[in-house]
């Protein structure tokens, strides 16, 4: 009798398990579940990370791309290859920046934007824009010439 | 029997549970706050100051503890983020991790935390001191997350309320598609008020274009103008018949009479010759190149009838009061060869004979003017006898306050906040309402995010007025006299400007051009106007004018368009300056991008006959400061002295002048340095 009600009790607790495993199945699927669902779609948010994907850029970068195609490139190149239109008429010619080390070097870029290749010991072709441009425009700058000089290509 | 006793026990245990909670919630809430998000993040801090900081900086570092805010009650704000973001002033934890790394480029300089906080421009919950409850990220439980850096630039145009906000490109470009897309004509969108957007005047249609053209046009601007300014109204083929038979009946004036013109002694050849030399291409592109100020002409020939051109041509501003488009000083013969050779150049195929006038349906031409009324084309085109149809979509005013809950996405797993909407509404109007009354612009998905993120900045909210930036639009400027009606026949205004009102193709603004210019040269130039600098594309037209009316306008500009400032400039030189100026043109490599005597680059002006062309008080004004005059200007500012900058205008000012004061070594050879 013991025994048997012993038995009958591992029954039951099996029974019991059984039954709270599946609840607990029943739970853990619903919160699986839950967990696939595809998060929402931010459609305007995507159109615009398409488009920064497409360029490689980050914003910064992007900013100072925009700033490089208005004051920079007749001379370097829309890409940095020193082959802007009116790189012809230069002596010494740009540098190629994609190709450069010292691109890389931010503090030495800033430099040279802001007081001109003069104000490293070079020709002074390249004039010094920190008196027109935003120290924040600069920033731009610096970090699309180093996007420039990491790009692989 | 004894009485139960059963109070006593039960308030026991009532007191003792109440006891075990009250020192459960005490000990809870001890440990939560001793151990909150925001105290181990300053300890953290404090073991990464202790890293990137020297013993002298940290012995003048404040002591950092408890929660910071900023409070700033003009705005309604209290933002705490700093409670974590401790290091986002201070440059020495540029490289340390989130979150107490130093905020990015200068903004904190331009926008100090303690006037505008974090959340003005960042979004989130402010007042929030952990991680979730600040909305970091996307959530569905709070209505303003922080933004992604992608869309941060909405939130600048909150306050930056001119047309052109410095460093933010995507707001910039989203308000320039606003303006050119005409949808002030529909929309009341706060920031854009008096801007109007008008298509050419209809009301002598019938008479202009070639029939089998219009219905094409109707049913999709683009096939024939890739960049449209009209956009599709999605039509149906019962409203564009209708459409046509009521626009074809229009034919309010005749063109000018061409009885006259003989048609067979037209010389093509001579056309193509006068388009290249009128620089038609200034403002009309062919086959996507040239300007976008007119409409493209690559298919001019299957759209418009021959008579209805030359009279055109012959006086833009007697059909289109409104046009852009300058009247030029031409002879019938060159009229003609210039109409000849548009139609025949640029056309598909041959056209055929222009067939006769449709006889005119009664019913189609009433059905059709009830379509243009409820299309709204009335908004755009104005015809007499049919009212503007004024703002036919709803004020935008706003609409970044809307409900995001109460609007329609058109598809499921769309994430329901304004800027979605707006993008899903300009990609495609008629998915989320139907019908819908908005024409489908075929914006590329970026141009839709860009105008979305623009309107996005537009709130509801009232800002102090020491926050918001404006730029009012200036009044109209409209030249009365003789210079008026030539500055009318030749549309300079289309072009140039005066005190920022006017067209912005032109580089020279008339705001004090005749300091600047020299008086014979303006003259000299208006006659035949050549190329300054050889690298813009856009150039003046050549007009044919008469000389007494250059004569005109050059005495004009230079007794009116003076600046005082510039004037007063001592232009007596002396030899020492001007040869020191000849150093300082080699020393500073202005070669580089001048021309001097054929030598040097291209990217400014050919310095060669400076001195005939400018104003010796000028070339001082232009070096000292060209931004001022000129923001954006590919002129770098060198900050010269007040000496530098007079020995180089003395040394241009004499260049081009045939008689010098002192001969002058020129730096000439080859650009090095």
């Amino acid at each position: 009798m013991k025994n048997t009600h012993g038995f009958g009790g591992f029954v039951g607790f099996v029974r019991f398990g059984g039954f709270g495993g599946f609840v607990g199945f029943v739970v853990l699927a619903a919160g699986c579940h839950r967990a696939v669902a595809p998060p929402p779609s931010d459609p305007m948010l995507d159109a615009i990370r398409a488009e920064e994907r497409t360029a490689g850029l980050s914003y910064a970068e992007g900013q100072g791309r925009q700033l490089f195609g208005q004051y920079c490139s007749t001379c370097h190149g829309d890409e940095g290859k020193g082959d802007g239109q009116n790189a012809s008429n230069l002596n010494p010619a740009p540098p190629d920046f994609t190709t450069s080390k010292t691109m890389k070097d931010a503090a030495y870029v800033r430099r040279v934007i802001a007081e001109g290749s003069a104000a490293v010991g070079r020709s002074p072709l390249s004039p010094p824009w920190g008196k027109s441009l935003r120290a924040q425009e600069i920033e731009y700058l610096v970090a699309y010439c180093h996007a420039l000089a990491s790009k692989k290509s | 029997m004894r009485e139960p006793q059963i109070a006593p026990p039960k308030l026991n245990v009532t007191f003792a549970v109440l006891g075990i909670a009250f020192l459960a919630i005490f000990s809870w809430v001890f440990f939560h706050e001793e151990g909150a998000e925001w105290r181990s993040a300053q300890s953290r801090f404090r073991q990464i100051e202790v890293r990137v900081k020297n013993p002298h900086q940290l012995a003048q570092a404040a002591e950092v503890g408890g929660l910071r805010q900023i409070w700033l009650p003009e705005l309604n704000r209290v933002d705490r983020c700093t409670t974590c973001h401790l290091g986002i002033d201070d440059p020495a934890f540029v490289n340390a991790p989130a979150p107490f790394t130093t905020h990015p480029g200068t903004w904190l300089t331009t926008h100090p935390p303690e006037r505008f906080g974090c959340t003005t421009c960042h979004d989130g919950q402010g007042e929030a001191t952990d991680v979730e409850h600040a909305a970091h990220r996307p959530t569905e439980l709070f209505d303003r997350p922080m933004r992604p850096l992608e869309t941060i630039e909405a939130n600048c145009g909150t306050c930056h309320r001119s047309l052109d906000p410095p460093e933010a490109p995507r707001l910039a470009e989203g308000r320039r598609l606003i303006v050119a897309s005409g949808c002030v004509s529909c929309h009341d969108i706060p920031g854009f008020e008096g801007m109007t957007f008008s298509g050419p005047a209809l009301d002598s249609i019938g008479n202009k274009i070639r029939p089998a053209w219009l219905g094409g046009w109707l049913h999709d601007p683009k096939s024939y103008l890739p960049n449209s300014k009209m956009a599709d109204f999605r039509l149906t083929p019962n409203e564009i018949a209708s459409l046509q038979a009521f626009l074809l009946s229009l034919r309010a004036q005749l063109p000018l009479d061409s009885t006259g013109v003989r048609w067979n002694r037209a010389n093509t050849d001579a056309g193509r010759a006068l388009f290249g030399e009128l620089r038609c291409v200034t403002c009309h592109a062919i086959e996507g190149r040239g300007g976008t100020m007119g409409p493209e002409l690559t298919r001019i020939g299957d759209k418009v009838k021959r008579d209805w051109l030359f009279s055109f041509l012959k006086d833009p501003h007697r059909a289109q009061p409104a046009t852009a488009m300058l009247q030029y000083r031409l002879t019938d013969d060159q009229l003609r060869d210039l109409t000849a050779f548009l139609l025949e150049e640029y056309r598909t195929g041959d056209a055929g004979p222009e067939p006769p006038p449709a006889p005119a349906d009664p019913l189609a031409i009433a059905a059709g003017r009830e379509t243009f009324i409820r299309r709204g084309c009335a908004s755009c085109h104005h015809l007499a006898g049919i009212p503007d149809s004024g703002h036919l979509g709803p004020s935008l005013a706003g609409v970044a306050d809307r409900d995001p809950e109460q609007l329609t996405y058109g598809a499921p797993g769309v994430r329901r906040t304004i800027e979605n909407y707006l993008f899903l509404k300009l990609e495609k109007p008629d998915a989320l309402v139907q019908p819908s009354l908005m024409p489908t612009f075929h914006f590329t998905p970026i141009q839709a995010a860009d105008i979305a993120l623009a309107l996005t900045g537009l709130r509801k909210t009232e800002l102090p007025a020491s926050y918001v930036i404006t730029h009012d639009p200036p009044p109209a400027y409209t030249p009365a006299g003789p210079f008026g009606e030539l500055a009318t026949r030749y549309r300079c205004m289309s072009c140039h400007s005066v005190n920022g009102s006017g067209g912005t193709l032109s580089t020279v603004p008339f705001d004090r051009i005749g300091s600047q210019l020299q008086r014979d040269y303006i003259a000299t130039y208006l006659m035949n106007p050549g190329a300054v600098r050889v690298s813009v594309e856009a150039r003046m037209p050549v007009f044919h004018m008469l000389k007494d009316e250059a004569q005109t306008i050059a005495t004009y500009f230079d007794s009116v368009f003076r600046d005082a400032a510039i004037d007063t400039y001592d232009t007596q030189f002396s030899p020492a300056d001007e040869r020191r100026g000849g150093e300082l043109y080699a020393q500073f490599g202005c070669a580089g991008c001048h021309q001097l005597n054929t030598k040097g680059g291209y990217v400014g002006p050919d310095l060669t006959d400076t001195g005939r062309r400018l104003k010796p008080g000028w070339i001082a004004a232009w070096l000292a400061s060209p931004e001022k005059y000129k923001p954006g200007t590919l002129q770098p500012d060198y900050g010269l002295s007040a000496a530098d900058v007079r020995a180089l205008t003395a040394y241009l000012s004499g260049l081009g002048r045939a008689t010098r004061t002192t001969p002058v070594t020129k730096p000439g050879g080859p650009v090095s340095r």
